[in-house]
């Protein structure tokens, strides 16, 4: 224990040293929120990576969650780490959320539409490392005793999802410090998060030695989630009525098709389920949408599909806080124009 | 002269690949075969396609009927073996097909045959502008591994050397996606067998017609013809067109295809040389392709 204590005081102290941390003593846009917790105060986390391992680099964490290809240690090219899946097939690696504070499935897919990103089931990994847990909320559902030690653990959260949602192999250690490496890359920066002029008042206050460090600290944790929720919800149980909504909104439910459904079936890239802008698809989606098939959009966006003899991968379900049951009207109205039909 | 057309044609694939470039179809045909011949489609990089395909005796005709059970009790080829995605062009393949194809005569082809196949896709329909079609050359090796039969050396399967039991077959399927529906292919050829009987001939060009028809999402009509050109292949000397059609069902990442057809072999090295069975005559016979895409 005690040398395991000291171990992650050297590797998180090495790991400082090497990104070349400047203590801020008041607040910039591009200052690291991890550090900026830190000067205040708050305890370092767990998931620094140890970059005494051979092979650790910044590169070499992109490349297993960009390509799932790393360059080896040994010399060569890693093997794949999922067949089916790499990181970006459910998560961006930017900030996807206008407001960090809250879940809101509108507000990030007009955000995405702005910024041209993707439409996903999975959080962001864009600030993963400043969160403190992981597949939170319903997640338990799915998962089982799976998720206990992936709640409060990056790296196993990390590694239940390279083995179960993506269906690859786990990662070797120095491939799983890589992966953190970059993901310190990508961590929240101060201009990330909504700050009033007296929040940074607060703030500069607080890191020039004057103010409040505990009430600063607070005060920047409200700015963004530490986890993400997780509802589980069921489709509608009059799957014809569908969820009772007052309105529905073709062009909303477009982009939920083009920067959602796309992003996997367009062209077979993450999926051998193929869907485009034809009327045939639309018609095929249209038929099935009510149905209790794995055709129905209802039924696989809300439950997902499971993994089959012969073909492990399998379609991650959507949460209530990924896509609300007024988005799912809106494609479904989306698709029901498209294919010429009128309910 | 034929410089300047080599010339020509380089400038006019650049120039379509540069267009190409931009927005572009991906999928003129769902399956990398129609019923006998072969499409434009190659598969995505690091993709297998795990392929058995079977044509069962005649249908009707001498050969068919009750007797046979309409054909289903017998094995007229069989084709099982893999093609992955080396790259998103480039598909390579290896294929074991029992061999089927004869002459009129009776004299039997290449039996036992293993199938080295190459695929490269050379242009893409553009989807707005850019090409017009899209273009991919494909080639098979055919090795028999049938005993020889040293004791006849008029028969083609005498295999004196190891030559003798090569074929080959290269050709360049042009494809284009009309609409959503409807897709059209024209697949000029050229078949070479190594060792072929007497009154044959060792070249033979070819011209197949291929199109498919989607019905729905998940149902598509596919149908196909081959016309070797060669004075000895006639309807008089006993030869026909392989003419297949077939309905082709879409599960998503599994493919089934139901045909019927008049071609006894499965690979270009047979059945464009040895179709010898006439539709008229019910000597056309059931058969179906499973194709199972992994990933790797």
């Amino acid at each position: 224990m005690y040398k395991l204590l000291l171990t992650t005081i050297i590797t998180t102290s090495i790991f400082l040293t090497l990104r070349q941390t400047t203590v801020p003593n008041t607040l910039s846009p591009e200052d690291e929120v991890a550090e900026i917790l830190l000067q205040l105060g708050e305890e370092p986390v767990a998931h620094y990576p140890d970059t005494t391992l051979k092979g650790v680099s910044v590169e070499a964490g992109r490349g297993i969650m960009l390509t799932g290809f790393a360059p080896a240690p040994g010399g060569g090219t890693t093997n794949k780490q999922s067949k089916h899946y790499v990181c970006t097939a459910c998560h961006n690696i930017e900030r996807e959320d206008p407001d960090l504070s809250v879940s809101d499935p509108q507000a990030r897919l007009e955000y995405a539409k702005r910024n041209g990103l993707p439409f996903l089931q999975g959080t962001a990994l864009y600030g993963a490392v400043n969160r403190t847990s992981f597949y939170n909320g319903d997640y338990e559902q799915k998962y089982g005793d799976l998720v206990k030690p992936a709640r409060n653990d990056l790296r196993e959260a990390i590694q239940l999802c390279a083995t179960e949602c993506s269906q690859g192999r786990a990662l070797e250690p120095w491939e799983m410090e890589s992966v953190l490496a970059y993901l310190w890359t990508i961590g929240l920066k101060a201009r990330d998060l909504i700050l009033s002029d007296q929040d940074k008042t607060v703030i500069d206050q607080a890191l020039a030695g004057d103010g409040d460090p505990s009430a600063a600290l607070k005060l920047i944790k409200s700015k963004y989630l530490e986890g993400s929720p997780a509802t589980f919800v069921a489709p509608p149980e009059d799957r014809k009525a569908g969820y009772p909504v007052d309105t529905v909104d073709i062009g909303n439910g477009q982009l939920v098709y083009e920067l959602s459904c796309l992003h996997c079936h367009e062209n077979e890239r993450y999926s051998f389920f193929r869907l485009d802008d034809s009327k045939l698809t639309f018609q095929h989606l249209a038929k099935h949408f009510p149905k209790y098939t794995e055709y129905s959009v209802y039924q696989v966006g809300r439950y997902g599909t499971s993994p089959v003899p012969g073909s492990k991968p399998y379609m991650p379900n959507y949460t209530l806080e990924k896509l609300s049951h007024q988005q799912m009207e809106d494609l479904r109205a989306y698709i029901e124009f498209r294919a010429g039909k009128e309910r | 002269m034929r410089n300047m057309l080599f010339f020509l044609l380089i400038i006019l694939l650049a120039d379509f690949t540069s267009a190409s470039a931009q927005e572009v179809i991906t999928q003129t045909f769902k399956d990398s075969r129609l019923v006998n011949i072969q499409s434009v489609e190659t598969l995505s990089k690091r993709r297998l396609d795990v392929r058995i395909g079977h044509r069962f005796g005649d249908l009707l005709g001498d050969n068919g009927g009750w007797s046979t059970f309409y054909g289903l009790e017998q094995a007229t080829d069989v084709m099982i073996g893999a093609e992955y995605g080396a790259t998103d062009q480039l598909t390579v393949g290896f294929f074991r097909t029992k061999g089927a194809g004869a002459l009129p005569d009776g004299q039997a082809g290449l039996r036992q045959v293993l199938n080295g196949t190459v695929k490269y896709a050379l242009l893409q329909q553009g989807k707005e502008g850019g090409a017009p079609v899209s273009l991919t050359f494909w080639g098979v090796a055919s090795a028999s591994t049938a005993e020889r039969i040293p004791d006849n050396p008029d028969i083609i399967r005498n295999f004196s050397t190891f030559a003798h039991r090569m074929a080959y077959h290269g050709q360049l399927m042009i494809a284009s996606r009309l609409s959503d529906r409807i897709a059209l292919q024209l697949t000029p050829g050229y078949t070479h067998r190594n060792v072929v009987a007497f009154q044959d001939e060792n070249g033979l060009f070819s011209l197949g017609l291929g199109t498919r028809l989607q019905i729905s999402r998940v149902f598509g009509l596919i149908a196909d013809v081959t016309f070797p050109f060669s004075d000895y292949r006639t309807t008089e000397n006993g030869f026909y067109p392989a003419l297949g059609i077939g309905l082709e069902i879409d599960s998503g990442g599994h493919l089934f295809q139901l045909n019927f057809t008049n071609a006894t072999g499965i690979m270009e090295t047979d059945f464009i040389p040895y179709t010898t069975s006439n539709w008229l005559d019910g000597e056309f016979r059931f058969g179906f392709t499973i194709s199972r895409l992994f990933n790797l």
